[in-house]
């Protein structure tokens, strides 16, 4: 079985908008896909949590189109929509039936380029509580709800922009005025700083004129300033650990480690590795931590990609009752550095490329994820071709390269271990998430 | 023209592309077991379901959890693959094995490319015909679950569904506990217990295998008769069995309050016993939730969320299952706003009733419901799926193909007659999982039902504590 090529042009208008098109009509279906290149990571200190507050904002109308209509008009036409904000970008997508392809793209052109004009002090105070809101109900009433955020706490020193959560801090929140929305729109919200995807059932001509249309005359910003350099030293250089008093019946382990970037062979190595390790019933840890010792009631073990400085990679065992967390935690530990030790069988890496064939062949069914997939290649890597190019990648990873790869990341000098206890008594909530994406809906 | 020119101007839309939902052949096996075939073109990766038309929602009280314990445990080995081997040969195949129970059906899915579907579906077939139910395992199945009962006390948003189940349903009906059983009957499932069950459920009669993708050069049906043909052929007795009984608990207005010392939001669910799935009125009822609570800019989410910033979303609707399932509205509001929130939401249930709704309101839910459709069957895991609740539910064949048009005839009257007979301000249940001290007092005085205080312990499972609930 091979994936079916996804055919694709790639052009940039005069103002620096980068468009992607690729056409499809097995479905009804278009996929609009905007990839702004803006994210936590270029929030300053004391600006925390904006890229995303700003990304509601982006729902509460423009010149042309009243509050919350964007999603009215969306909704009506038979489409879905939604905003995402992460550490490296923000995206804003509309999957519609294929004849209203023109809406989605004039929906976004004129927040593009009149968001300004519908911006009021009573939007944006409005969000602002229904942000602190989704902070609450996402990571502060949430049982180890905080442990991606101390995680990110470990592994990247206090100047590091990836130190920091997405959804950022209530004082910050706070502290958010309309002058600072009015600079952010002002900064990156421009056609030069933007990735324009749309995949479906579309006349690649006639879309290609629309966008030219609606957004060719938005004025591009020429003065982005380039983030401060994120390099990072590839490991941490020693363990770091923490035990975290928590509302919690059962203690649970968390493992956070720097990875290498996104794009990088290692990388794809170790998503190969994450597939042996946790990857379902047959996997390494589920069989011996769940399966045969059954002293975890849950593992995991997944990567966050991430391209400045370092990728995360990440994991967690709940301990079971009875059980010693020493022997859950150095369990884990083991098997992770069994891989950087010795290499895995030839059955465990043909599993693991049969199964990753069948999940890259699942996830591209989907023009929704097809075109997120050209954006975020296009805007992280340059390369949007990589959604032709990743399934072999995965297949090209051999023995030694997991084995490689596992050595120089999961190693004990570049491991965080949070540990979550029960609390004695009940208090006030610790913060924080489960992802590292937030959302507007 | 200029850039402010250009934009003034909303673009209509174009012609809209012709959308049937997929046809599907349907054959009869020899020992009555059904087979749905749709052909997906284009689509080299194949789903394949086998549903039974036979749920938790079945089983006999004292046993509740053991369906769903039954489908998780089967992949934990069978006579010729023991313990992991079964999912070590799926996954040599790229296929994902997967069983899960519901409400209303056991079902065991796998997903593969068209070339091997062959071999996916013999160990579709040994996995739901000869589970052996090791005792090790299904031991360590039913701690987990114990364990995780355990967990749900402690997280909000779990915790409050339970209890909403236990306030709208009577104890004698399934509904009133988890799915997934409760610390009393789950600490009963043996193998034995799970042997029964999946014996139970293994009749042809109450079973289809639907398959979806691009199945040029495969014929299902003989796929079907030659790795399924022998299902169940041993018992070829029963019926379909009535519905469960989903008799209401409430006779008024209750308010339960679980305390959670420091809560920071208030989750809460507020309804009442709902719907069955085959209620004559389903195509009205859901262009009303999504009026309500369905829709981004639903009544409930306008009010909520975007004027008071009470939360961070809030919905609505009914779950509908063999038996009447939950109406609920959902939410989780900051603690300060609870009741305001509990007001603003009894407001818009007894407004929904009381007064029509727009014309603009009822072509905002009518054209998203018609027009997202096609959007929700672009893979044929989703057609696949969608045909096997037409199964479970036992509903005509073009009940998915004539949907747009059911929902395109839907009138306001309708409407406002589905909320006026299906939502009921008499008997609502309001439980809240939040901080009683900080919220108590003002929940008390807004008089809104009988107001009960729950104080639960925390279950601890740590290390040096004893093993409460486990082991």
């Amino acid at each position: 079985m091979t994936a079916p090529t996804v055919a694709f042009t790639d052009e940039r208008l005069a103002n620096g908008l980068r468009l992607i098109v690729s056409e499809d009509h097995l479905a009804p279906v278009v996929a609009v896909n905007i990839w702004y290149n803006v994210g936590s990571r270029h929030e300053v200190p004391g600006k925390t949590g904006f890229a995303h507050l700003f990304e509601h904002v982006m729902f509460q109308g423009s010149r042309h189109v009243a509050k919350t209509e964007h999603m009215a008009l969306v909704q009506a036409a038979g489409g879905t929509m939604n905003g995402t904000t992460s550490l490296d970008r923000t995206t804003y997508f509309e999957t519609m039936p294929s004849h209203q392809l023109e809406l989605a793209l004039w929906l976004e052109a004129d927040r593009m380029a009149t968001l300004l004009d519908a911006l009021n002090q009573d939007n944006l105070d409005n969000q602002r509580d229904v942000v602190k809101n989704e902070k609450r109900s996402s990571y502060d009433n949430r049982p180890y709800g905080d442990w991606f955020h101390k995680l990110q706490e470990h592994l990247f020193p206090p100047e590091h922009p990836y130190h920091h959560p997405t959804i950022g801090s209530m004082a910050d929140l706070d502290a958010a005025s309309l002058e600072d929305v009015a600079a952010f729109f002002r900064t990156y919200y421009t056609p030069n700083n933007a990735v324009l995807s749309i995949v479906g059932d579309v006349d690649p001509a006639q879309a290609r004129g629309w966008v030219k249309h609606y957004f060719g005359a938005i004025p591009a910003n020429p003065a982005i300033s380039p983030l401060a350099d994120m390099s990072l030293p590839s490991g941490m250089g020693a363990e770091s650990r923490e035990v975290v008093q928590d509302r919690v019946p059962l203690p649970r382990h968390f493992f956070g480690f720097r990875a290498p970037r996104l794009g990088d062979p290692r990388f794809d190595a170790l998503e190969v590795a994450a597939q042996i390790l946790a990857g379902g019933k047959g996997s390494r840890l589920y069989r011996r931590l769940v399966r045969d010792e059954k002293i975890a009631q849950d593992v995991a073990f997944f990567l966050v990609g991430l391209v400045g400085g370092a990728s995360i990679a990440a994991g967690q065992a709940t301990v079971r009752p009875g059980v010693d967390l020493a022997l859950v935690e150095h369990a884990y530990e083991e098997e992770l550095e069994r891989l950087g030790r010795e290499p895995v069988t030839d059955d465990e890496l043909a599993r693991a490329h049969s199964l990753m064939e069948t999940y890259e062949l699942e996830a591209l069914q989907r023009v929704d994820e097809r075109a997120d997939r050209l954006s975020t290649y296009a805007a992280l890597l340059d390369d949007p071709d990589l959604i032709n190019r990743q399934l072999g990648r995965y297949l090209a990873v051999g023995k030694a390269e997991i084995q490689a790869a596992a050595a120089e990341a999961l190693r004990p000098e570049n491991r965080v271990v949070l540990t979550y206890m029960p609390a004695a008594e009940a208090g006030t909530d610790t913060t924080s998430g489960t992802t590292d994406e937030e959302t507007a809906a | 023209m200029t850039l402010e020119e250009i934009l003034a101007e909303r673009p209509s839309q174009g012609q809209p592309r012709a959308y049937r939902f997929p046809a599907f052949q349907r054959t009869v096996l020899a020992s009555g077991l059904q087979v749905l075939a749709v052909h997906v073109p284009g689509r080299p990766l194949v789903s394949a379901n086998l549903v039974f038309r036979r749920g938790a929602g079945d089983e006999p009280r004292d046993v509740a959890g053991a369906t769903v314990l039954a489908a998780r445990a089967m992949t934990e080995g069978t006579e010729r693959y023991p313990g992991v081997e079964l999912i070590e040969a799926a996954e040599r195949l790229g296929a994902t094995l997967h069983a899960e129970a519901t409400w209303d059906a056991f079902m065991a899915a796998v997903e593969v490319a068209a070339s091997r579907l062959e071999a996916a579906l013999e160990l579709l077939a040994e996995l739901v015909e000869r589970p052996t139910f090791p005792e090790p395992d299904v031991a360590r199945l039913r701690d987990e679950r114990l364990n995780d009962l355990m967990q749900v006390k402690a997280d909000p948003r779990r915790r409050v569904e339970q209890a909403f189940a236990a306030a709208i349903y009577a104890s004698d009906s399934p509904y009133s506990r988890p799915a997934g059983g409760d610390e009393e009957s789950v600490a009963r499932l043996s193998p034995a217990v799970l042997r029964t069950i999946h014996g139970s459920i293994l009749e042809p009669h109450l079973a289809a295998l639907i398959v979806g993708g691009d199945l040029a050069g495969l014929s299902v049906p003989e796929l079907a008769e030659h790795v399924l043909g022998s299902l169940g052929a041993a018992t070829r007795s029963a019926a379909t069995t009535p519905p469960p009984s989903a008799a209401s608990a409430l006779t008024r207005p209750i308010v339960r309050l679980y305390h959670r010392p420091g809560s920071v939001q208030t989750e809460l669910r507020i309804g009442h016993v709902g719907l069955a799935r085959r209620v004559p009125d389903f195509h009205a009822v859901g262009v009303m939730a999504a009026i309500l609570g369905g829709l981004f800019n639903s009544r409930l989410q306008m009010n909520l969320r975007e004027e008071k910033g009470y939360t961070y979303g809030v919905g609505a609707g009914f779950d509908m299952r063999r038996a009447a399932g939950p109406f609920a509205v959902r939410t989780a509001v900051q603690t300060a706003s609870t009741v305001p929130a509990i007001l603003e939401t009894l407001s818009e249930l007894r407004r929904i009733r009381e007064t029509a709704v727009t014309e603009t309101e009822l072509a905002a839910a009518r054209d998203f419901l018609v027009g997202v459709f096609p959007l929700r069957f672009e893979t044929p895991g989703a057609v696949v799926g969608a045909l096997g609740g037409l199964f479970v539910h036992e509903l005509p064949d073009d009940e998915l193909a004539r949907y747009r048009d059911a929902i395109e005839a839907v009138t306001i009257a309708d409407v406002q007659a589905a909320a006026r007979d299906h939502i009921d301000l008499d008997r609502m249940a309001i439980v809240a999982v939040g901080d009683a001290d900080a919220v108590g007092g003002e929940l008390e005085s807004a008089g809104l039902g009988e107001l009960e205080v729950i104080v639960e312990e925390t279950p601890v499972g740590a290390p040096d504590e004893s093993d409460e609930g486990s082991e």
